[in-house]
């Protein structure tokens, strides 16, 4: 399978980095989910032979991290941290009303693919309480309000961009 | 490396720098309970079950992952430690179904046992338990989900002993859970370790499951009847309704040259013994078909006919064919009933090595052949030729721990890209077929580089030099090196200090048929019918002339002068192709278990018992000798041993000149001509050897002619006691300098794979149903650094 | 005087025979009482021959084990244990004992494997009429030893489905 010429730069570059070819195999799995959106058998495959892994130990890695995932998930990963300083301002009124919003349950995704919902822990943003990470971004100090005005603005980037 | 001192619950202990904790307490006999905790396996420090206070620590410590220094103090059984153990059984038997009286392991569990010493008897978890249902991964694998207590010892056998990676863990924390490579099954090599090792009843054996239960068996310490590496497998046998029945094989005694060591083969394909087209009564050929009768009838017929062709036409008009699978014995004593009874030098065996010219090649060097245990500790390793992985697991595994463990540097010469080759330090393909060409080059003859394919003559230089400043460097190769390339090899190696050699054959006893003279032209130890002088003293007349091998027999009885044919375990029509129409007008008997090619020609067929049902001893290709012992029983089937005799008895010879038996004065058969049942009977025969009153009192009993063997056969002189107590003997290779005038071509490989074994294979339904159910193609070969 | 001390030691002794002669017997009228038990009473922790037990739903209680036999001291206990599969349902846990024969030539009704059982599968019931001419018939096999299906289950509708399906009448299986 064929990756893009920037995975593949960084791809070899952090090949010298390491002792052991293994080493690279999280952030390669990062920088692949980030390009095709998930962990394919392809992808898995393909890593695995690069790595001199088996298939079978990919896997393993990946089940054991929570932000790897080998199915696919909508253009935004809403992430709501409930962890206890956001849980104490307002996060699980906040994780309701996403489920409520997107009429999707945890680890679900939108019908349009669009918006893929998850509860998380602490995301390191106790100081700006109740915090969401969509995608690589923070949203803080947030409220139900803000949420929605957040949902809407995704959900016109994303159709424009589909429309394009 | 230097001595470490440190004290254990105020007991001095010392023991090199670098010991674990846990193995220093072992020492002293002060037992640490662990569970993920496994010699020679990578460190794991998952079950927390081995926590022991160490002096001037914070906290408890584990064991298992502590390195001893000196002056440490150590406590292991005081308030603090107990009460941790508690809890962890506790927290181990939070989701543990408390199923033991259904569940395989009970009784042998070592979470049981641990509980049983360690745990508590109330727990404080009063949720319902998470139930998974179970799991077939292969059709020898089973997998309990809830009984799994996450040790990953199955993980870490299976990827870094076995180099197979089929077993890994997924997820985390408290839902990790153990998972086979394909999604829902295994693919793998099906050695059931994972199954051994497993401390509790997690991975259970498909062969065994529910058949019974660990104390209603007897377990019998015997040798494998597959390949030539000679396992230990311990074999479990209960009482059935035509004898005793084998229910499982496993190595629970580690005592065997191949330590924690069993493939499929070992492990399951003992189950040939119960296939329904087991020959179980004498067939005699009446009107063009093989029809039931008599013992009596058949002894009778065949020693009336082999008598009359004998006094009739001369021994010569009779062949013999032995078997790779048939004990030391039943080999030595067909080699003298076939010249003394038969008068026939006209007898041989499949051979699946040049062990003629291997013998030859070591005259003068009677240390050089390498054990089975030698392969696990020497420095460095030739392989040429052969992939150990699928036609020797044991050696195979030897090498790979050998270089996981100790460093060894492994070298490889093969024309496939064999799995070994990635515990090699280096690998050098050739083409096919030209084995021969590297022996000869390595030993000093340089044209034969040019036949090596690709590499340069400069990368070929550079590695004999390189094996040559190898110290005790072991050189194995197969088949595939015949006569004087043999010679040139072990030249070769004579150059390497302390070099060692092994000549790989492919059945159980092929090297011992070898040994014990199943050959036209040579006696039992090599020894040229025309230098029988020794032999001549013993076993009285024979025939000095070198009789006819297989092809020629064939050839003789399609030109009507073989008049009598006898193949004891042996499938020469199947399996080397004879034509089974050349022996239309020959007498043919054969014994074996099934009605092979063979037997379906023959016109007496004797249904024969299988090595697991009789007691002898094996030789492996390394040469080294083991007790054999019975363990299973068939009604209705006797040893090939009994009917070589009963064949001589009713020839009219007398049997006491071909078995000498008795003689001592005591006057009862004490158990040793019925097999070893049990322990105590094995510590019976120890005994009675050490005090010399071993009886042999029945014409039947093997250990009667071991006695001669021992005493004939050169580097057969081991010490009997070790080997009645089940000690692995090596006999050393000593051959007259003679041998290297074999046929070359009457070589015949067995190339069995993993999953294959030859007749028995075929007949046993564990090794059938996984071949059923691989994948046509081979499995994708997996690596790791 | 030892004349009188002789009198006085027999005046004891007879007027214990005198006493006993007046009070109830206690011999039981067994073979000739009435009832199944012909006359005999069995005391309720009376050790007689075995029963295994059935479940709430009908099932085989053991689970083949082993255990019994392993406590056993006159090895007087054979079972072999098959699996149950969804076509054949025996016992509620995985395994079953295909045979389980208790030689009572040999068994000296201590309790022991009553006591090893995990599953209270075996127990001691009260039939204690088991003497017999021919040694080989006090081999009881599983089917002797079997407790009848509860009567609410009516016609052991798990262990013969398909004749039930078949139409058979829904009637106890008679000596199971």
């Amino acid at each position: 399978m064929r990756f893009s010429d920037e995975f593949e730069g960084r791809f070899s570059e952090m090949l010298s980095h390491y002792p052991t070819k293994r080493s690279v195999l999280v952030p390669t799995l990062l920088y692949a989910q980030d390009e095709v959106g998930y962990l394919s058998d392809e992808v898995i495959a393909e890593l695995a032979t690069r790595l001199d892994l088996t298939e079978l130990e990919v896997r393993n890695v990946i089940s054991y991290y929570s932000m790897l995932t080998t199915k696919a998930r909508g253009k935004y990963n809403v992430q709501v941290c409930t962890n206890i300083s956001c849980m104490l301002r307002g996060a699980e009124e906040i994780f309701e009303h996403c489920k409520k919003r997107l009429g999707v349950g945890p680890h679900g995704t939108t019908p349009d693919n669009l918006f893929s919902l998850e509860e998380v822990e602490c995301i390191g943003a106790c100081s700006w309480a109740p915090a969401v990470q969509v995608n690589y971004d923070f949203h803080e100090n947030l409220t139900v309000d803000k949420m929605d005005q957040l949902f809407d603005e995704c959900k016109k980037e994303g159709t424009q961009l589909r429309n394009l | 490396m230097a001595d470490v001192n440190i004290t254990v619950d105020g007991k001095k202990v010392t023991a090199p720098a670098g010991t674990l904790l846990i193995e220093a307490c072992k020492s002293v006999g002060i037992e640490v309970p662990s569970f993920c905790y496994y010699p020679n396996l990578s460190l794991q420090g998952a079950c927390r079950m081995c926590l022991v206070k160490v002096e001037k620590m914070p906290k408890l410590q584990t064991a298992c992952t502590t390195v001893i220094s000196e002056g440490m103090i150590a406590i292991t059984n005081n308030d603090e430690v107990r009460q941790a153990r508690k809890s962890m059984v506790e927290l181990l038997l939070g989701n543990h179904p408390l199923d033991c009286p259904v569940c395989d392991a009970g009784g042998e569990c070592e979470l049981q046992d641990m509980t049983f010493s360690y745990g508590a008897a109330e727990s404080k978890f009063m949720e319902a338990k998470n139930h998974k249902d179970e799991q077939q991964w292969s059709p020898v694998v089973y997998f309990d989900r809830p009984r799994c207590i996450l040790c990953y010892r199955c993980v870490r056998v299976c990827g870094e002993a076995m180099d197979v990676w089929a077993l890994g863990v997924q997820n985390r924390g408290v839902v990790s859970v153990i998972a086979p490579n394909k999604e829902d099954h295994l693919e793998c090599e099906e050695c059931g370790m994972c199954i051994d090792i497993c401390p509790v009843g997690a991975l259970t054996s498909g062969a065994y499951r529910y058949k019974t239960r660990p104390w209603e068996m007897n377990h019998v310490g015997t040798i494998c009847t597959h390949c030539g590496d000679g396992c230990k497998t311990t074999l479990g046998v209960r009482r059935s309704d035509s004898g005793m029945q084998i229910v499982r094989g496993d190595n629970r005694d580690k005592s065997g040259i191949n330590g924690d060591f069993l493939c499929i083969k070992g492990r399951y394909a003992f189950d040939f013994a119960d296939d329904p087209q087991r020959v179980t009564t004498p067939l005699i050929r009446r009107d063009g078909q093989l029809a039931p009768s008599t013992w009596e009838e058949a002894f009778e017929l065949i020693g009336k006919r082999f008598a009359e062709i004998r006094d009739k036409e001369g021994g010569r008009a009779i062949g013999v064919v032995g078997s790779n699978r048939t004990t030391n014995e039943e080999n030595y004593l067909l080699s003298k009933f076939a010249r003394v009874v038969l008068k026939t030098n006209s007898i041989d065996h499949r051979r699946t090595a040049d062990f003629p010219a291997f013998a030859a090649a070591m005259v003068g060097k009677p240390h050089a052949a390498a054990t089975m245990r030698d392969v696990f500790n020497a420095p460095a390793i030739l392989v040429i030729g052969n992939n150990p992985t699928e036609q020797h697991p044991l050696l195979a595994w030897q090498i790979r721990n050998n270089v996981r463990l100790h460093r060894a540097r492994l070298y490889v010469i093969n024309s496939r890209p064999i799995k070994l080759r990635r515990q090699a330090t280096s690998f050098t393909e050739i083409p096919q077929g030209t084995e021969g060409q590297a022996a000869a080059f390595l030993g000093g003859d340089d044209s034969a580089a040019e036949a090596l394919g690709s590499g340069s003559r400069e990368m070929w230089v550079g590695l004999r030099d390189k094996l040559r400043g190898e110290g005790k460097l072991i050189i194995i190769f197969d088949s595939a090196i015949r006569g004087k390339d043999i010679s040139a090899l072990v030249k070769f190696g004579s150059a390497v200090s302390g070099a060692k050699f092994v000549c790989l054959g492919d059945y159980s006893n092929s090297r011992g048929a070898a040994d014990m003279g199943l050959y036209p032209d040579f006696l039992p130890g090599y020894r040229p019918i025309a230098d029988a002088s020794t032999f001549k003293d013993e076993w009285g007349d024979m025939p000095t002339a070198p009789g006819l091998n297989v092809s020629q027999m064939a050839e003789a009885a399609a030109a009507g002068t073989l008049k009598g044919f006898y193949v004891v375990g042996s499938n020469p029509v199947g399996g080397l192709g004879l034509d089974p129409f050349a022996f239309s007008n020959t007498f043919v008997v054969v014994q074996d278990m099934f009605l092979t090619e063979t037997a379906q020609m023959a016109d007496v067929v004797l249904p024969s018992a299988n090595a697991y049902e009789k007691a002898g001893t094996f030789t492996n290709t390394c040469g080294d000798i083991q007790l054999v012992k019975k363990a299973g029983e068939v009604s209705d089937v006797k040893s090939d041993f009994e009917m070589i005799v009963r064949i001589a008895d009713a020839t009219g010879f007398e049997v006491r000149k071909l078995v000498p038996f008795g003689g001592r004065g005591t006057s009862a058969d004490m158990g040793q001509s019925r097999g070893a049942q049990s322990g105590e009977a094995d510590r019976h025969v120890v005994w009675l050897e050490a005090h010399g009153l071993e009886p042999k009192m029945s014409p039947f009993d093997p250990m009667a002619i071991l006695d001669e063997i021992q005493r004939l056969v050169p580097g057969y002189d081991v010490s009997r006691m070790n080997l009645l107590a089940g000690n692995d003997q090596h006999t050393t290779t000593v051959g007259t300098g003679q041998g290297g005038v074999q046929d070359a071509k009457l070589i015949a490989p067995a190339n069995d794979n993993l999953f294959t074994s030859g007749t028995l294979g075929r007949y046993s339904r564990a090794l059938n149903s996984v071949i059923e159910n691989r994948n046509p193609e081979p499995a994708e070969e997996v690596a790791a650094d | 005087m030892p004349i009188l001390k002789d009198i006085a030691a027999i005046a004891k002794g007879m007027s214990i025979t005198f006493r006993e002669m007046f009070a109830p017997t206690v011999v039981e009228n067994y073979p000739d009482g009435p009832g199944p038990l012909k006359g005999a009473k069995v005391e309720p922790r009376y050790r007689g021959v075995h029963v295994l037990q059935r479940d709430e739903n009908g099932l085989e209680k053991c689970v083949a084990c082993f255990l019994c036999a392993a406590a056993c001291p006159s090895n007087c206990i054979f079972i072999e244990a098959a699996e149950n599969t969804n076509e054949l349902r025996v016992s509620g846990a995985e395994r079953y004992a295909k045979v389980y024969n208790i030689d009572y030539n040999r068994c000296i009704f201590c309790g022991y494997c009553v006591e090893a059982c995990p599953t209270d599968a075996i127990t001691h019931g009260h039939g204690f009429q088991n003497a017999s001419f021919n040694a080989s018939n006090l081999i009881y096999r599983k089917e002797q030893l079997l407790a009848a299906v509860p009567a609410h289950l009516g016609a052991n509708a798990i262990f013969n489905r398909a004749d039930v399906e078949g139409g058979a009448a829904a009637v106890p299986v008679p000596g199971s």
